[in-house]
């Protein structure tokens, strides 16, 4: 480990959070955006070089141990205070838990010197490269969005200065969240990750706001109490750092840590605060959503997935996530809500991700790092268009976007690559959901599950790519006039999806195999699982090109060589009205003009939100506690 | 013989019509007549068809559907105008809404005469209009229909001068 | 690889004209039924010659990349199919030809080519599942996803590991060739109650298009009832050929007697009866421990 290494981690760190400082005393506007800027190009910088760093262990001086601990404390404290602030007896006993736990921690001795305190290997490498890159354009994108927002936010508001504080300190945190290897800075990166997303979520300070971030504070306090049990569990048994207890195979450490984990990427039957946090400025939701937060959870049991082969922990982990994959997939359909819907998606997404996880095969493996890539940019893209579109059309109906081709162009065309990624073979979410579904082959519950969860995916998003694309006839369209910040963040978003996509395949077989095939190292693989691996690897790459070239060719030059003459009106049984600039408007009784209109397919009676929710709540409960039940804790 | 000739899709438009011509026009569908062996389609809708079949004369309400309905087809496109009603509004010639024959309203290749016609003249009519639509095609200027119309003026309906008769008190009507 | 090239070009060229002939015997059959004479078998040939060349009409722009889209994909599963790729991978990418489709009737301000995409879209939802079952029972019976494998010399026949999915993949056929009780989307027959359906706002060339993408697909159906028998056998091949012709005769008896059932309908006996059905299969086959 050289020190340009140590610095860089360091940098990646704690640069953010000194920038944050920074920004949080910055009077003038225009500076505080210079400084968002140059913390977004900083961390995206010392990212990018993480990530090609060779991977490297960072065995600091015990000081910094102790200071992961004191500030871990001190974190602790400050839920105390918020719990105190919003008259919550339930964070306050969750913090004051945590608080026991981690002083009399302090007295107790581990290992302490036998692992590093920081960690720089494959998967901290991938989740590095994911919260700077991502991370960065989305602070980028917030100096844009603030400037908007703060003219039509609510009076009760906090100032964009604090917002822009915890957005940049929230970087930091998750940076250093996914590099710690010692419990105590886990757990102090954890709460940072909880408070941060508490304020922002609560930013406009509305009662809703006050009340969803209550929520989201109670719910991750309840994750932070498990891991902070999990870290108390593996100290007793003397490892005080997260390799300590994948060394010991410490399964019942790693349970709580897994709980905590599944609380933080909001599977069932905890994925209400991530619902909730959905009224907090856009940028928030990107963050949380796509490069931050939720990936811890699976960022935790991915790590150590190679640790537990075999074990029914694993094997439950995948099936609580296969459940939240097919649950919020049918909560989804019935939503109309285009950030509802997101977010549906999001905790479906992650808890694809937990499925491969917890099958705990090398195949499985590389496609939950695929699907953790792929759908961090794919989210983060297609929130920022949603924030883009809520901001110039006021709304965030899925039926309201219904010219949304003519009124913005180039966010709708940048929405549909997002969505395309989530969608169209062989981009890499398409190409994750096949592997998992060949991952998942030898276990039938999983597998039934993933079916009906990617077939239910199918219905939202094509409805409502269908409601954006749906556009009358005009011979040429106006762009739209955004920010220069937002545009550009779109942009550059939209061409890592398309490169990254369209390299889905190639990436898989260069990138992902290696590293699942290193984590696995030394770990017994079954026959079967190996070769499907192997098979996996060897799709072919042309047959997609080409024909995904052909028909886009044939389509673009189909763009430029049809006739306006050709148009045609919609076939309303020829009562079309005559001349009107409106193709779709007819006549009805008494010579009344309407225009047609149909609504998309919701499914309401099927998939009731609080019906469904309730049951599925329930049901994942319940495949929870058997979980624990079954590795002998309850 | 082009393409065109050999999978004419049909679209049925009753404009104003008895029914009479319509149920003719189905039963060319039925195994007596299949006209399916020609590659005839009776499609739902103008956007897929070659030939328009109409039946019936012309009304306030329709003039316009039918105008819209047949500005919707692609062209090379054929017009086959079935019964009498289609020429010259036939026995509904002088209802208060009627605005005549389709002709009036959207060019008409074919005229096919009856009240109703018998099927097997509509059947001949729709392969005259296959001919004509290859015709189209190639870019032959089609001659006009002829209007198989004797017209028969009625004479003006009789009016009843005499004012009608009051009731003098409840019930008391003779 | 020029082989493979040739093998690829022959198969781009031939499977639609197979799919069209199946097409034709389908509308002569169902007409002799019917006591009809009906139309020539080279029909839906003519049909879409015809269409080729008649005017280019359109509602919008989007529309037209939509139907490209489509077709491109349904060749792209038969390629992958001839390259002896990865069954999932290929029934994902023949699901996105149909959701191509879907759009393609949904971008369109026509009431009634957007309820024929929602019903399309319920119908995907009601058979999407029954195909992926279908290629986990293949992967249990054969050991293997890849098509290649499945169709090499020396596998034992599918059909017999595999009964109850076979009758399921009956039903998701019928769906997807748009038999009646399951024609709901769009129809090979005229009066609807939503006129065409999806297809309704294409017209002329582009409607062509999707005619050639629907052959492909009805190609692709009947090759797949008749890899449910393995094929590098010529007595097998014969048999295989059988069950396609059995398939087919299926298909028009029920097309023939069943009336439209609501989409709803549909997609409840799918996912009850018919899912439950490969299920069983599947289980019986976990059971068997082939893997
Ligand atoms: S021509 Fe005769 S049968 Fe036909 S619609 Fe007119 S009145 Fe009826």
């Amino acid at each position: 480990m050289n020190d340009i290494n140590t610095l860089a981690l360091l940098g990646v760190i704690a640069g953010p959070v000194i920038f944050a400082a920074a920004i949080y005393f910055t009077k003038q506007t225009k500076l505080r955006n210079i400084l968002v800027l140059g913390a977004a190009l900083l961390t995206s910088a010392l990212g990018i070089f993480i990530a090609a760093s060779p991977s490297a262990n960072v065995y600091p001086d015990s000081w910094v141990v102790y200071a992961g601990a004191g500030l871990e404390i001190v974190m602790t404290l400050a839920v105390l205070a918020i719990a105190y602030n919003i008259r919550s007896w339930a964070v306050g006993l969750f913090g004051t838990i945590q608080l026991v736990l981690v002083v009399i921690s302090e007295f107790m001795h581990g290992e302490s010197s036998i692992g590093p305190a920081f960690v720089v290997d494959d998967l901290s490498r991938v989740m590095v490269a994911i919260v700077s890159v991502v991370g960065s354009l989305i602070l980028v994108y917030s100096i844009g969005y603030m400037k908007e927002h703060e003219h039509h936010a609510p009076a009760t508001a906090r100032s964009t200065n604090t917002f822009m504080f915890f957005l940049v300190g929230f970087i930091g945190a998750m940076n250093g969240l996914v590099l710690a290897n010692d419990m105590k800075w886990l757990g102090c990166f954890f709460e940072a990750t909880t408070i941060c997303s508490f304020v922002l979520i609560g930013h406009d300070r509305t009662r809703e706001a006050a009340k969803n971030a209550a929520r989201a504070i109670l719910i991750n306090s309840f994750g932070g109490v498990a891991l902070t049990i999990g870290a108390f569990l593996a100290l007793l048994k003397g490892s005080t750092q997260y390799s300590g207890i994948l060394y010991h195979a410490d399964i019942i450490a790693f349970s709580f840590i897994a709980l905590a984990g599944l609380v933080k990427s909001a599977q069932m039957p905890f994925q209400s605060w991530l619902l909730g946090a959905m009224v907090a400025p856009t940028p928030v939701s990107a963050l949380l959503h796509s490069a931050t937060m939720v990936n811890i959870g699976v960022y935790l049991v991915l790590r150590a997935a190679p640790a537990f082969v075999g074990t029914k922990l694993m094997y439950f982990i995948a099936i609580i996530g296969a459940f939240s994959f097919a649950a919020t997939s049918a909560l989804a359909i019935a939503q109309s809500n285009g950030k509802k819907v997101l977010a549906y998606s999001t905790i479906g997404n992650l808890g694809l991700i937990f499925t491969c996880a917890g099958i705990d095969s090398p195949l499985g493996y590389s496609a939950a790092i695929m699907l953790l890539c792929f759908h961090a940019v794919s989210k983060g893209l297609l929130f920022l268009c949603m924030g883009t579109i809520e901001q110039k059309i006021g709304s965030r109906d899925i039926e309201d976007m219904g010219s949304l081709l003519r009124e913005m162009p180039l966010t709708t065309v940048i929405t549909l690559i997002g969505m395309a990624s989530m969608l169209v073979p062989p981009f890499g979410m398409l190409l994750s959901k096949w592997l998992a579904i060949e991952a998942a082959i030898s276990s039938p519950i999983v597998l039934l599950l993933v079916v009906i969860g990617s077939a239910l995916t199918v219905l939202f998003w094509a409805k409502w790519i269908g409601r954006i694309t749906t556009v009358s006839y005009h011979p040429w369209y106006t762009i739209e006039r955004i920010s220069i910040s937002k545009q550009s963040v779109l942009a550059i978003l939209a061409t890592i999806v398309v490169i990254a996509g369209l390299g889905a395949i190639l990436l898989y077989r260069d990138l992902f195999v290696d590293i699942a095939i290193r984590a696995y190292q030394g770990t017994y693989i079954s026959q079967s699982d190996m070769k499907l691996f192997e098979a996996a690897g060897n799709i072919p790459y042309w047959p997609f090109m080409a024909f995904i070239g052909l028909a886009l060719v044939a389509g673009i030059l189909a763009y430029f060589t049809v006739n306006a003459s050709n148009v045609r009106a919609p076939f309303l049984c020829g009562e079309n009205v005559p001349g009107s600039t409106k193709t779709y408007e007819f006549r009805s009784v008494k010579d009344s003009s309407h225009l047609a209109w149909s609504s998309s397919l919701y499914l309401r009676h099927i998939f009731e939100e609080s019906k469904t929710t309730m049951w599925a709540n329930l049901i994942a409960a319940v495949i929870i506690l058997s979980m624990f039940a079954a590795i002998g804790v309850l | 013989m082009s393409v065109l000739a050999k999978s004419p899709w049909v679209v049925h438009f009753n404009c104003n019509s008895c029914n009479g011509c319509d149920i003719e026009f189905l039963a060319c569908l039925c195994p007596t007549y299949d006209v399916e062996r020609f590659g005839v389609v009776h499609v739902g809708n103008p956007k897929h068809a070659d030939i328009l079949v109409v039946t019936g004369s012309v009304n306030h309400r329709n003039a316009r559907v039918l105008a819209n309905v047949y500005q919707q087809m692609p062209s090379p496109k054929v017009v086959v105008a079935c019964g009498v009603c289609t020429s010259s509004g036939g026995i509904f010639a002088d209802c208060y809404n009627v605005l005549g024959g389709v002709d009036k309203f959207i060019p008409v290749d074919v005229f096919v005469p009856g009240c109703p016609p018998r099927p097997e003249a509509m059947i001949d009519g729709i392969v005259k209009a296959v001919g004509i639509l290859a015709a189209k095609a190639k870019g032959i200027e089609t001659p006009v229909a002829d209007k198989p119309r004797i017209t028969v003026s009625p004479s003006p309906k009789p009016v009843d001068e005499t004012p009608a008769q009051e009731p003098d008190e409840v019930g008391a009507v003779k | 690889m020029s082989e493979t090239i040739i093998k690829l070009l022959i198969a781009i060229v031939a499977a639609p004209l197979v799919g069209a002939i199946i097409a034709g015997l389908d509308r002569k059959v169902t007409a002799r039924m019917q006591g009809r004479v009906g139309p020539p078998i080279l029909q839906p040939i003519y049909d879409v010659l015809k269409l080729l060349i008649k005017q280019p009409i359109f509602l919008n722009r989007v529309q037209i990349l939509y139907a490209f889209m489509h077709l491109a994909f349904m060749m792209l599963t038969l390629v992958l199919l001839i390259l002896g790729q990865d069954l999932l991978l290929t029934l994902f990418v023949h699901a996105f030809a149909t959701i191509s489709l879907i759009l393609g009737g949904m971008c369109v301000r026509s009431p009634y080519s957007r309820i024929g995409s929602q019903r399309k879209t319920l119908m995907l939802l009601a058979y999407e599942p029954i195909l992926v079952i279908m290629v986990v029972g293949i992967y249990l019976s054969q050991g293997s996803f890849m098509a290649s494998d499945v169709v090499a010399a020396g596998a034992k026949p599918l059909l017999l590991s595999l009964p109850l999915v076979f009758i399921a993949y009956m039903m998701a056929m019928a769906i997807e060739l748009q038999k009646s009780p399951f024609d709901v989307a769009s129809s090979h027959h005229a009066h609807q109650e939503i006129v065409k359906g999806v297809t309704l706002e294409y017209a002329g060339p582009f409607l062509a298009i999707i005619e050639i993408a629907h052959f492909y697909e009805v190609f692709l159906l009947f090759a797949v009832v008749y890899f449910f028998w393995a094929p590098y056998n010529l007595a097998n091949a014969a048999v295989g050929m059988a069950l396609a012709a059995g398939a087919f005769l299926f298909h028009i008896v029920l097309d023939n007697t069943f009336a439209r059932l609501p989409a709803m309908w549909i997609v409840r006996f799918m996912w009850v009866i018919v899912f439950l059905m490969a299920t069983t299969n599947i289980i019986w086959l976990y059971r068997l421990g082939t893997i």
